[in-house]
């Protein structure tokens, strides 16, 4: 793949000497062959958009898709197209699938089914056989095969010994283990926030206390095993408070957070509608402002979109019924750029790959190209008429969102959006 | 000539106070003719009404179908357990199934919060909800509220106690939106385990002695303990429930007052309200199954208005 990016603007906080330049990039078989005020070459295809904006590819610590098991909702093949048009080249693979990943072998199925594909999919195994939360599962050969770290997906690890166990084992071989932070009898039947809304609905509520607790048990277990640990979509402004003063200790924690946690609260939940039935669940405008903040100071590592498509027979029913979850990739750089700006948007969405081991894309001539080519302006309504995912289920239609997603090029290949 | 502002009975949050003092006015006419020696008007005989109960219902149920008899609907029944409907068919496609017979208006009772809600955007008749899991019970509310203004002549000023199992209970949700609504004051009482956390963020206040509680109000309405809805133990016996939070002929003597005492049924004897007290003469209970009937006639008979 040969192409010419003409006056890109290059965004790169931490590379000035391209920061904030217009460049001409030309990319050869893939590479970064040449970044130059000017170039010129009418021998590969010259691109050039209305105030075309270039940064490294960007990345998505949470993503699901379906295949193996929910096909409906979203296959590896489409799903990787749909992060690829929406500007990521890196994602995690949540194991969320029937099988779940459990072993060596599913490892394997899902990486080869990425094969070929602009975007990098990376997978995630399950900690414990079939989640159950029971038996370790296989953890050092699903690693090996390329699992870059172990969750049960969205299932709280309930018996402490576990992860405690989970923790130090995993150090032989610099395993990362995920724990859902939701202690599940405090929990309960609870499925939204606890607060005014949820007894305004009488809707079973989720108190924040049920987050909080988990992180502290895990932060204390990680305290006495060492190891590393992920906590997951974190959404109350307790545990940002409890994650910064485990960092502060020096504990080799990181999280991440939702971006509809980041812009939603429970307060769009008035109408039962179960596009906002997530989780964790949307909560309160403090909680929202807490886990701005903790993005913004370096407590939270890494914004996800949480993409988790559903199809249409599992959302338009009760609430209670209804799937949790809601399509993010689409929507996720336009939310988060108009939220807070373009160099943070930046920022954020090209960090966090070296929590899981992945290769950091970099701007040095000859290395490989992973960039994604957008631009920051530019108001708009997102609409159906956006949503490329199979399952429509997004928490953000009609919404304003800023910028747009031209295209990414990564793996010697290039895929415009538009 | 007045209509309601409202479409569908979703839940009393979603009326204005004119909308309830439209369905008492009617209540009151149709009050009246319930108590003629013919008990019925002709009113909506080109009205057909499914009543659909996913939950178990007797005196819900048995209310409805009277009051829809008596306006002379058409009136059709049909009942099934959550588990049926988990057997494939969606909510949407039963109450279309349902609505394909041209069926105009729909009185539901559902276990889920919001299924009514749910269902007024997704189908084309007029919705009643019946009870919607924890959520709301409308007409129960405007009943219980119609009874007040019959024994005390107004519900506005008045100061009301809420006791018992607030945490399952869609008839203290809806009967708290609807007494601040006409400007009633509102306590509620019971057990800390069964009280919302962030009850008070809807304006009402909390009190967990009986007494204190009684001492404070006009009118108790006593609830009864919803067993088949705790998932786990909120108490660690009836008898000890009881003792803290069953109303008794006693306590109504040490009052310095004569309160009115309600409650929406079924009673449990002896466990939140003793025979003595349910009753006596302070005791509305069977007044207000008797108006329960009145209002849904109203309620039935305003929104059919808004069809035609």
């Amino acid at each position: 793949m040969n192409v010419l990016l003409k006056s890109a603007k290059i965004v790169a906080p931490e590379q000035p000497e391209y920061h904030l330049k217009k460049r001409d990039i030309l990319i050869r078989e893939g590479k970064i062959t040449s970044i130059a005020s000017k170039i010129e070459d009418a021998t590969v295809e010259n691109i050039s958009y209305k105030n075309l904006h270039v940064s490294l590819g960007w990345f998505d610590s949470s993503v699901c898709f379906g295949e193996p098991g929910y096909e409906e909702r979203e296959t590896i093949d489409h799903g990787l197209d749909v992060a690829a048009k929406s500007g990521f080249t890196d994602i995690v693979l949540n194991p969320n699938t029937k099988p779940s990943p459990n072993a060596n072998s599913t490892i394997v199925f899902l990486k080869n089914r990425a094969n070929h594909k602009l975007t990098g999919l990376h997978p995630l195994g399950n900690f414990t056989i079939d989640a159950k939360g029971v038996d370790l599962a296989e953890l050092y050969d699903m690693k090996s095969a390329g699992a870059v770290a172990f969750y049960d997906y969205k299932r709280a690890i309930a018996n402490p010994n576990l992860l405690k166990i989970g923790l130090q084992y995993a150090q032989n071989f610099d395993g990362l283990i995920y724990s859902f932070p939701m202690d599940v009898k405090i929990k309960g039947k609870g499925i939204v926030n606890e607060g005014k809304v949820s007894t305004t609905l009488g809707l079973k509520g989720i108190p924040a206390l049920a987050e909080e607790l988990q992180v502290s048990r895990d932060l204390f277990l990680l305290e006495y095993t060492g190891g590393k640990l992920h906590i997951p979509t974190i959404s109350t402004a307790g545990s940002v408070k409890l994650i910064a003063a485990a960092k502060k200790k020096g504990l080799n924690v990181s999280c991440s957070v939702a971006v509809h946690n980041l812009i939603l609260t429970d307060e769009s939940l008035t109408e039962f509608e179960t596009s906002y039935k997530v989780m964790p669940p949307l909560r309160t405008k403090k909680d929202v402002l807490a886990l701005l903040k903790g993005l913004e100071n370096g407590t939270i590592d890494l914004v996800t979109t949480d993409h988790t498509p559903i199809d249409v027979e599992q959302k338009k029913v009760e609430f209670d019924n209804a799937e949790y979850g809601s399509i993010g990739l689409e929507s996720g750089f336009g939310l988060i750029n108009q939220a807070m700006g373009m160099e943070t948007a930046i920022s954020l969405l090209t960090k966090g790959r070296s929590i899981y081991g992945i290769e950091e894309p970099d701007w040095k001539e000859g290395s490989d190209a992973n960039l994604t080519l957008f631009n920051p302006e530019g108001e708009h309504v997102f609409n159906a008429e956006k949503i490329w995912s199979t399952s429509k289920n997004t928490a953000f239609l009609n919404t304003k969102i800023k910028g747009t997603v031209y295209g990414t090029i990564n793996n010697n290949k290039y895929m415009k959006s538009l | 000539m007045s209509e309601l502002s409202v479409n569908h009975l979703l839940g009393i949050k979603y009326l204005k106070k004119k909308d309830i003092d439209l369905i008492f006015e009617t209540a009151d006419h149709f009050k009246e003719v319930i108590n003629r020696s013919i008990k019925k008007v002709p009113t909506l005989r080109d009205i057909t009404i499914a009543n659909i109960f996913f939950e178990n219902s007797t005196r819900t149920k048995l209310s409805f179908e009277l009051a829809e008899k008596r306006l002379s609907a058409d009136v059709i029944n049909f009942s099934a357990s959550q588990s049926s409907v988990k057997k494939g068919e969606t909510l949407i496609d039963t109450v279309n199934n349902i609505l394909s017979m041209k069926v105009d208006m729909v009185v539901m009772r559902h276990p889920n919060p919001g299924a009514g809600i749910f269902l007024s955007k997704n189908v084309k008749a007029a919705i009643v909800n019946a009870g919607d899991g924890a959520h709301e019970h409308p007409t129960q509310a405007l009943l219980d509220s119609y009874s007040i203004r019959e024994r005390l002549g107004d519900v506005g000023g008045k100061k009301v106690v809420i006791v018992g199992d607030i945490l399952h209970s869609r008839v203290a949700l809806s009967n708290i939106f609807a007494l601040q609504l006409q400007g009633a004051e509102v306590k509620v009482c019971g057990p800390k385990t069964l009280i919302p956390k962030y009850i008070e963020s809807l304006g009402v206040t909390v009190e967990t002695n009986l007494e204190k509680a009684l001492q404070w109000c006009d009118v108790a309405n006593m609830l009864r303990i919803q067993n088949e809805r705790l998932d786990i133990s909120y108490f660690p016996s009836t008898r000890e429930y009881t003792q803290q939070f069953g109303l008794n002929k006693a306590m109504l003597k040490r009052l310095d007052k004569e309160i009115v005492v309600m409650h929406p049924g079924p009673i449990n004897r002896g466990v939140e309200i003793t025979s003595d007290v349910a009753d006596s003469g302070q005791s509305i209970i069977l007044d207000q199954v008797e108006n329960g009937v009145a209002v849904r006639m109203a309620v039935i008979y305003l929104l059919a208005s808004k069809i035609k």
